[in-house]
Parts: structure tokens; sequence; C-alpha cells
């Protein structure tokens, strides 16, 4: 099985090496390293969307020959979901990295302010410092389409059907990961439940408890929340998902953020796990890219997918996104520029001035599977919105209109939150050398 | 006064106003106590027979489970995926006796105890390089384990019973009764105590080192695949199992480390009383997750009182 | 016939139990002092300071602070990278609460936290021995990092849980944060790490070392010849936990910039231990020895693939990592299970005797 993953990527060398004698692709090359995690607990639901990444580059490397005839060096470092080794795949990388793709809320926190003196954009899409959609503070941070704060607050605004004054006297409990990542909600829902009059119950999930949240869903069960909301990663939403169907939680009420929504924690569950959602900037489907997709790497056989299958699920198309996202943002940088091999300060450039419209997505085969979205220089979020995906049983499907999230009410949040790392992390640099616009 | 309240009176206030709850919570750690005293056990029987504080069976467990659902999926039916992992869990004992034990006779213990954490790390490598780091579904239902549950309703209230953990007790009331007859009862058996107790004596009289030692880390696998089975029913099967083979470790403080009746009990105790702690006192009054501690914490405050534990054999010390 | 020993003669006690009797012991020495003060700062690429220097000098450090509690002091303690923790988030503490406090005073004090809680629990051991207080550490490492995750007064009430290193400036020269220049840092480690060694092997050559040595061969014995076993003990922890903190304290800001609770969890307690096993317990060369080799084993393994021109797979390569690193750790205990320091003491041995054999 091994000994397939390894040849497959001797014929990737190969097939490479036959792009590379075509006399139109120039010696130039971009490189795009990965901290990926295809080991440790959180690997489960690492792998599909890391394929998805890998699989997209290599099929514009395949088909077009890279991005305007530059090849694009797709590279992982395997980081094990770990704060540190991806601190260190961060420092061997960056040398010749144009951008860093830390993978975890952990690892961006810590990689953030070196990326100021090294001058590499993070791009985080969907995870993440959700301040980091502050671009007057954050120059060098991209977390495109949405980030945290949105989807809590898309979450709740889908829950109580667009007003969240419903909400009020409900008790609402947030099962998270205790790491960075699953605590990042925790500002933006606490400040609703001031706001709104509900009541606000985090409930941690250690690192080693993630297979075993018998102790949490005991909780769950004694405190009888009216919603139960998921940040959870890796081995915990497997778990959670088994724990609440054999503690009888209704699933209708248990609402997934996007990294809570993979097709194979749920395959575990079945039929029982029928009315579990999750928000997602991607709904699955069966789009044009894929055929394109399928042709040039799973067909060419230089995917690391193990069962060509696995292109239907949300992980995998999300990681075809994710990829979607950078490359325009590269495309960007290169018009702008008029240059083939951006550099990092170029597709920080880009980055910024990305806009992913309609049209631009039904240009790439992509219409319908994610949001529209635009970033800007006070915007590096873009703040696309989502849709709440429902598990039928067998698959997640789309259960909603197009949600926004309550931009007027997490943005000051945003600033002030923003205004406060800057402060804590003084002398932090101001983006004077990095004016807005052209 | 609202704290101590709080941390002496409100607790057993809730227990009564909600016994069906108590009940359930207690069930549950029944349930984990049972399966951390399986992985005790694992440990208590190769620390007797050969002082060796084996670290890596807690990734034994996951290895085990991870073959048999590995070569489920390569094809083998469930009946036969048992006795084929047995098989590899024999091997896995004769090489770690062939290749790291045998060399290390006689080393100091720390040694030995190191070489079992470079066994683990082995094997956690060549388990992802085999099975692949992705979370797997335990063949429960393949394996003829019931996957249903009894729903109780004392005091009004209900308490779930899921059939899957009432196999998982079984189980371990079987092994655990089977294990003792053998180490009472059969001549082997007996040859590993003599062993655990002297081995310059149990040598000379003819008992084989070798064999024993295998014998042992061999019983030491069937109990993490049946770990492996029950558990992994429960939760899954991935590499994050491993951390469980941390909780074993205050069941031996608390049980003695050469104990198999204290393996059971400290195992017990420790999943029940854990589970009162988190969700009567952890919960509501130090945000959570007390789990991680509690248990090593308990055993330190009684080994205080009992430095070899409750059921350890007592420590003459001679100059 | 470099290392001949004839000819240097000892004429007192004093100059009998100098702390190298053999001249040439001191001459290497010095030649690894100027190779680390003078050669690498002028030679190292910023990578090579990051990513083997300084963690080399850190981890030798951290493993000194194990090797005297169990190396000299025979208490084996699986607790290390708590201990780590509480230097390090004392320090921060320090710096954040006096933001004027030159860094090098917070560094010492924080120090004494660590040097405090470990002797909280190196209690115990005045009643638990071996194996149950190696378990009884892990109480110790298990509750720190769960505290180190829960009382957000810690960390400052930050959203991540994170402890965020700032800029420090010393002397005119930032020190610590993003803009520090990894050479200084590397200086500023390594000047620390010298002063610990030091005063480290100083003190296990004197009194205390000597009582932890009796304690550790034979506590019944050594509290029979009037050695007050408490006071050998909690010393050690004392001491141990104090070079153990500092060397958190340097890992988080000389090294990482940043840390969240899960860095002091029980991986890196292993590793520690791993350094001061394979190095040599009870042995202050090893330390160095075992920490060069951990730090570097995975580098040159990353390597090798690429050397040979393969291209292998991210995961596979990870795994074959971790496996090579596990029969490593197997294959050094058994070819030498007490550690690299008696694997050199060995070839001095045979450099001194040359070309004759035994």
């Amino acid at each position: 099985m091994k000994m397939n993953g390894i040849s497959k990527t001797l014929a990737a060398g190969i097939a490479g090496a036959v792009l590379l004698a075509v006399p139109l692709a120039a010696a130039e090359e971009i490189y795009v390293p990965n901290l990926s995690y295809r080991t440790g607990p959180f690997a489960a639901t690492g792998i599909p969307l890391m394929n998805g990444q890998r699989d997209y580059i290599e099929m514009l490397n395949a088909r077009d020959g890279g991005v305007n005839g530059v090849k694009i060096v797709y590279d992982e470092c395997e980081t094990g979901y770990n704060t540190n080794k991806g601190v260190e795949c961060y420092e061997k990388t960056k040398g010749k990295a144009i951008v860093t793709q830390p993978w975890s809320t952990g690892i961006t926190l810590q990689v953030l302010p070196r990326t100021n003196v090294d001058k590499i954009p993070i791009l985080a899409p969907g995870y993440g410092f959700s301040p980091m959609s502050d671009g007057d503070v954050f120059a060098w941070a991209y977390n495109p389409p949405s980030s945290y704060w949105d989807a809590a607050s898309m979450i709740l605004n889908h829950i109580s059907d667009g007003d969240l004054d419903k909400l009020k006297g409900q008790k609402i409990a947030l099962l998270h990961l205790d790491h960075p990542y699953g605590k990042e909600p925790i500002p933006l829902i606490e400040a609703m439940a001031e706001k709104h009059g509900f009541t606000f119950l985090p409930i941690p999930v250690g690192l080693k408890e993630m297979q075993n949240q018998s102790a949490q869903w005991l909780q769950v069960r004694r405190e009888k929340p009216d919603y139960v909301v998921m940040w959870g990663w890796g081995a915990m939403n497997a778990g959670a998902i088994t724990e609440a169907v054999k503690t009888r939680f209704p699933m209708d009420k248990f609402v997934g953020v996007w990294w809570s929504g993979y097709d194979g924690d749920l395959k575990a569950v079945g039929d029982k796990g029928k009315g579990y959602r999750s928000i997602s900037w991607n709904v699955p489907g069966d789009y044009p890219v894929l055929a394109d997709v399928k042709k040039h790497v799973v067909d060419a056989g230089n995917s690391l997918l193990e069962n060509a299958d696995d292109m239907n699920t949300v992980f995998y198309q999300r990681g075809l996104v994710i990829s979607m996202i950078l490359v325009e943002g590269i495309k960007e940088a290169q018009e702008h520029f008029d240059t083939k091999a951006v550099t990092a300060e170029q597709l920080r450039w880009g980055l910024e001035n990305l806009n992913i419209d309609e049209a631009r997505l039904e240009a790439l085969g992509m219409a319908g599977m994610t949001a529209p979205f635009a970033t800007a220089c006070d915007n590096h979020t873009g703040h696309g919105g989502g849709w709440m995906l429902e598990w039928d049983g067998t698959q997640f499907v789309k259960a909603s209109e197009h949600i926004m999230p309550d931009r007027a009410a997490i943005e000051p949040l945003e600033k002030a939150k923003a205004e406060e790392y800057a402060k804590n992390n003084a002398p932090w640099p101001d983006r004077s050398a990095l004016p807005c616009g052209n | 006064m609202e704290t101590l309240y709080k941390i002496f009176i409100d607790p057993f206030v809730q227990m009564a106003a909600a016994p069906d709850f108590l009940l359930q919570v207690l069930w549950e750690g029944l349930v984990s106590g049972v399966l951390y005293a399986l992985i005790a056990l694992g440990f208590v029987l190769i620390f007797k027979s050969s002082r060796i504080f084996n670290f890596a069976q807690g990734i034994m467990v996951v290895f085990a489970a991870l073959t048999l659902v590995g070569l489920y999926e390569a094809g083998l039916p469930a009946w036969a995926a048992v006795p084929v992992t047995l098989g590899v869990m024999y091997l896995l004992a004769m090489t770690v006796e062939r290749v790291v034990l045998r060399p290390l006779v006689n080393q100091p213990d720390i040694v030995l105890f190191m070489a079992t954490i470079g066994i683990t790390l082995f094997l956690i490598g060549f388990g992802e390089f085999v099975f692949g780091g992705e979370n797997k579904i335990m063949i429960t239902e393949q394996l003829g384990i019931p996957t249903g549950a009894f729903e109780l309703e004392p005091f009004g209230g209900f308490v779930l019973i899921e059939q899957k953990d009432l196999t998982a007790v079984g189980m371990a009331i079987v092994l655990v009764v089977g294990l003792l007859i053998f180490l009472n009862k059969s001549s082997m058996g007996r040859a590993i105590r003599a062993l655990g107790d002297d081995h310059q004596a149990a040598l000379s009289v003819g008992i084989s080192l070798s064999t024993i030692w295998v014998l042992v880390w061999f019983i030491a696998g069937v109990i993490a695949l049946v770990t492996g089975i029950v558990w992994g029913a429960r939760a899954g099967v991935s590499f994050a199992l491993e951390v469980i083979a941390y909780k074993a470790l205050p069941v031996l403080m608390l049980g003695g480390l050469e104990s198999v009746s204290g393996a059971i009990i400290g195992g017990i105790a420790i999943g029940l009383l854990e589970k009162l702690f988190e969700i009567y006192w952890g919960q509501p009054l130090l945000g959570g997750n007390t789990e991680t501690w509690f248990a090593f914490i308990f055993a330190l405050i009684v080994l205080l009182f009992r430095p070899q534990g409750l059921f350890g054999e007592r420590i003459i010390e001679r100059v | 016939m470099l290392y001949r020993t004839a000819g240097q003669f000892k004429t007192s006690y004093q100059s009998d139990q100098a702390l190298f009797p053999v001249r040439q012991d001191a001459f290497l020495l010095i030649f690894f002092l100027l190779l680390a003060y003078v050669v690498f700062p002028l030679t190292a690429s910023e990578f090579t300071f990051k990513a083997l220097l300084v963690p080399v000098l850190i981890y030798s450090l951290a493993s000194l602070g194990l090797n005297i509690l169990t190396g000299y002091a025979g208490q084996l303690s699986l607790g290390t990278a708590g201990f780590m923790g509480v230097g390090a988030y004392a320090c921060y503490k320090i710096t954040t609460i006096f933001p004027e406090l030159n860094f090098v005073i917070a560094l010492a004090l924080s120090g004494f936290f660590s040097a405090a809680i470990g002797v909280a629990f190196g209690l115990p051991s005045l009643r638990i021995k071996g194996f149950y207080l190696a378990i009884a550490t892990l109480a110790a490492q298990f509750f720190l990092v769960w505290l180190f995750e829960k009382w957000s007064w810690l960390y400052n009430d930050n959203a991540s849980g994170a402890i965020e290193v700032r800029t420090m400036d010393m002397f005119g020269l930032t020190v610590t944060g993003p803009t520090a220049s990894p050479v200084v840092q590397y200086y500023f480690v390594l000047v620390a790490v010298t002063v610990v060694f030091w005063l480290s092997i100083n003190l296990t050559r004197g009194r205390y070392g000597r009582m932890w040595k009796a304690v550790r061969d034979m506590d019944i014995a050594a509290e029979l010849v009037g050695i007050n076993l408490m006071r050998a003990k909690l010393t050690a922890f004392a001491v141990s936990s104090y070079i153990v903190g500092i060397a958190g304290a340097l890992m988080v800001f000389l090294w990482k910039g940043a840390a969240e609770p899960n860095l002091f969890d029980i991986p890196l307690s292993f590793q520690i231990l791993f350094i001061a096993i394979i190095g040599g317990l009870g042995s202050i060369l090893g330390n160095f020895l075992g920490a060069i080799l951990i730090v570097a084993l995975p580098v040159i393994i990353n390597l090798i693939p690429g050397m040979l021109g393969l291209s292998v797979n991210v995961a596979t390569l990870e795994h074959i990592n971790v496996m090579i690193i596990g029969a490593l750790i197997v294959t050094f205990l058994i070819v030498e299970p007490h550690g690299l320091a008696r694997f050199w003491a060995v070839i001095r041995e045979k450099l001194v005797i040359w070309p004759f054999p035994h």
C-alpha cells in the first residue's frame, strides 16, 4: 500500500520532468509549502484536506503547466498538529516560501509575530486568529473566506432563525477542543450571550480525552443545554458524535463548525447521526473542476487519495477551494506586478486584492462550490458567509440558504482584540511601509 | 462559607436529587475503570515476571486493535482475523524478547524502562506506516458483540447501559478469572510467579527465562487485544488511544506493582472516583478536565500512607 | 600519542584532585569552548542557530537538571517538562508584572519558583521510592500542565491560552522577541549554560554532590553514616528544578518565542529523560552528547532521502522517522547502557594507553 504511495510520488516526479521538457514552461518555480499533518491523532481529518490542496495544484501543473506558465512546487512539512514541530517547519521552509499555511490555530498564533519580520504572508483559510481579519494591524495574515467568529455568528443566526433575542433564557453549550483552536470562538459567544441574554457553557475536551468523552457528555446530560455547538477536530469529532448518539442527545440540536463536518466522522454512526448539522463555506457536489482533477491527477495516478470516491467528501473539496484561494492570490500578484515568479511580498498584495466573484468561480469550474468573497486592505477575511450542511445518514447535503455572519456585532470586537494583541506584542509594526491599494 | 458549601454539601445534594444520573455516572466510571484495570493487568504481569516496567502496554493495545481492523479490511473474515492477530502478537512477543530483552538482561531497571519507551516509539511509527494514521472503526458487529442498549428507569429517570460496555465488563471478568487460575494452578503460571520472586533461584530449578518472557509478553498481548476491542468499540481505533496507557500508571501505584487483584480493584476504584470527582467537583468548581491528573494525585496521597500501594508486597530494606 | 599522560606528575593531593588531572582534557575543553564561542557564531546560518545550536544548549541544560536528580541523587523523575513549564510561566509573569526588570534577573528569579514547586513534589520521595516515585512525579507533570491550561491568570487571560514573548532589550541589544538576532540569542543562551554548568560541576564535586551519590547508591546506608536524607533529597529536588526551570524559561524566551501548555506535556519529559540516559546518567559531559544526538538525529534522518535522490511522502518519512528513533534508542541501550559518556571514557582510555592494548 505504501509502496504504491512511493511509486505514485515517483511517477509524479517523472511526470513533472516531462512537463519541464516542454519549451514553454520556464525554469521559474513558485515554492508553496504546506505544514501538513498526515500523522497523529488529527491525521484522520487532516489527510483529506491536504489531499485536496495538493491535487488542485497538481491538476494546474498537469493541465496548464502551472499558473501562467510558472510551475508551482507544492511541498509538505509534517507537523502532526504539534505546535512545536509546526514552528520548526516554518523555520525550515521560510527561506524559499512565498506563503506559510500553518494549518493549526496554535501554529498560526506562534508564527504570527515572526511573519512580520520575515515578510511572508500567512494563509489560514477558515482558521487562525479571528481578529486577523483586521488587515490594518495584521498586514501579513489572511484567513479567507470566513473566520471562526463569523462561524459562531452564523451558527447562532441559524439556530435562532436570524433573531438572536429568541435565544433569551436558553442555554448553549460549546463543546470544544482544549486548544487555541477550540478556545477561539469563546470571546464572541460570551459577548453575544451577554447581549442577548442566553446562558453560555463552554465544555472543554482535553487532547487526552478526545476518544473518551463520557465525562463531557454526562455534563451535557446534567446541564441539559438547548443547543450543543461543537468546535472539534481530529479524533474528537467522531468521539463526540458517538457519545451524542449514546446519550440520546437530539441531533438537530447539535451543530458543528466547518472542521467538525467530515464525512468520515459521521460514517461511524451512519443513520443515527441523521440531522447533525455543520456550518461550511463549501458545498459538496459535482463541479466541473472535479472532472479536471480526476482526469489529470487521480486517474493519472498522481494523487495520494486511496479511494477515488473520497473526492466527493466535504473536506477533500474544501482542500481544493483552499488551494484555489492561494492560486487566485498568485494570479492577482502576477498580473499586478507583471511578473511570473511572484515573491512573498507580491503575494501579500495579491491576497489583499482577491476578488473571487461568481464569474470567476464559474470560469474555474467551481460555481456554487464556495461563497464569493473579496478581500481588501482592512478586510483580510472576505467574510463570504456559508451554508448549513446536514448529515442525511450517508452524506452531507446543503440544508440552508446562504447565511451571513452578523458583521456589525463582530467588527468592534475584532478591532478591540486586534489592538489588544498589538499592545501585548509591542512594539508591533504598523503598516505604514505597506500602503494600501496600489 | 459559600465555597465550603459548594465543596462539602452541594455535590451530595445534587447526587441525592438526581439518583438516576448518579447511577449513570457510576456505570460510566465502572466501565472506564474496568478498562484501566485491563491495561494495568498487562503491566503487572510483565512486572511480576521480569521487573520490567513495560511502558509499551498502551501502544500494544493500539497495535493489536489496528492489526485486527487492518486484517479485516484486507479481506479476512472476522473469525479468522482474531487468531491471525493473536499470531501477530505472539510474533511481537518473540521479537521483543529476542531483540530487546535478552541483550538487556541484568541491566538497571531504568534502562529497561527506557527500552520499552523505545519499543513504544517504534510501534507507533511502524503501526502508522503499515495501517496509516486514520481513525478506524472497530469491527464490533462482525465480532458478534451486541451493540444495543438497555434502558433502565430507576427513580423516575433513566440509566443507559450499552450492551457493548456490558460485554466489556463480562470479557474482563472472564479474562481475570482465567488469568488467576492460570497463574495459581498451572505449572507455567507457577513458573511465572517463581521467576518474579527470584530470578536466580527460578533459573537454577530449570525454569527457562526466555520461554517465560515470551509467554508473558504474549499474554500481555492477548490482554492488549481484548482491551483494544472493547475500548475500540467505544471510541474507534486510532493512535490517540495510546494516551489511556497513562491512566494505568496511577492504577498501578494504587494497587501495587505486583498484585493482579490490586490492578483490578485499583482500576475500578480510580475509574469510579475520577468520574465522580470530575462530574461533581471538577466541572463545577475547577473548570473541568480534572481526569488528567485526579488519579495521579489520589494515588500519590494514598501512597504517602502506604508506600507500596494497597496490595503491593511489603518493602523490606536491608543494608 | 595525543593523549600521553607520561610526564604529568602530581606532587600534591590538591593537584591530584584537580578537575582536569590530565592536561589534554583541559585542552579539549578549551578547544570546544573556542568552537562554541568563536567559530560557530562566525560560520553558522540562522537555521543552524535556531534548529541545532540553541536547542542543543537548552536541552543539555534541562538534561543537566534532570541528571542532578536522577543521575546523582538517584530519584527517577518523569515530571521534568512540568517543572520547565513552571520556570517559563514564572518568567512570563515576572516580565509582564515588572516590565522594567532586567531579563537576566527575571530569568534567575523564575528558577526559584520551579525550585519551590519541585521541592513540594519532592516531599513524597521521602517515603516513596523507585518506580512508585516515578509515577508520583507524573502527578506533577499532569497537574501542572492542567494548571497552565486552566489558570488564565498565568497567561494574562490571553485569548489563545498561549504565552507570547514580547521584545526585550538588554544593553542596547534585542534579546527576545521576533526581531532579536539569532547570534545574540545564541550568545545569551551560551553564557547562561556555561555559568550553570560551571556551578553544577563544582556543586557535584563538593559536599552536596557526594551526599547525593551516597543516597543514590543506598539511601539506608547513607542515613546510617549520618547523612540527613531529607536534606539530601530535597536539595537535589530544589537544585534540579531550579536548573530545569531556567531551561524552560530559556526555551520559551530565546528559542520558541511563544508557548502553549501542550509544549510542556509528557513527550518533552521523555525527551529530556532520553537525553540524560543516552548521554549517561551521573555524567556532566553526557548531557551535551545526548542533546547533540537527540537534536541532530531527526535533522539527519530527514536529509537522507534527499541525498539518495528519493522523494518519499512526508507522512511516510515521519513514520519511518519515529520508527528509527525508537529502534536507535533500543540499540543504544543495548550497546552502551551507561550512555555516550561512558563510550567517550572508553575511547579516552584507549587513547591514553595507545598504541599498547591492555
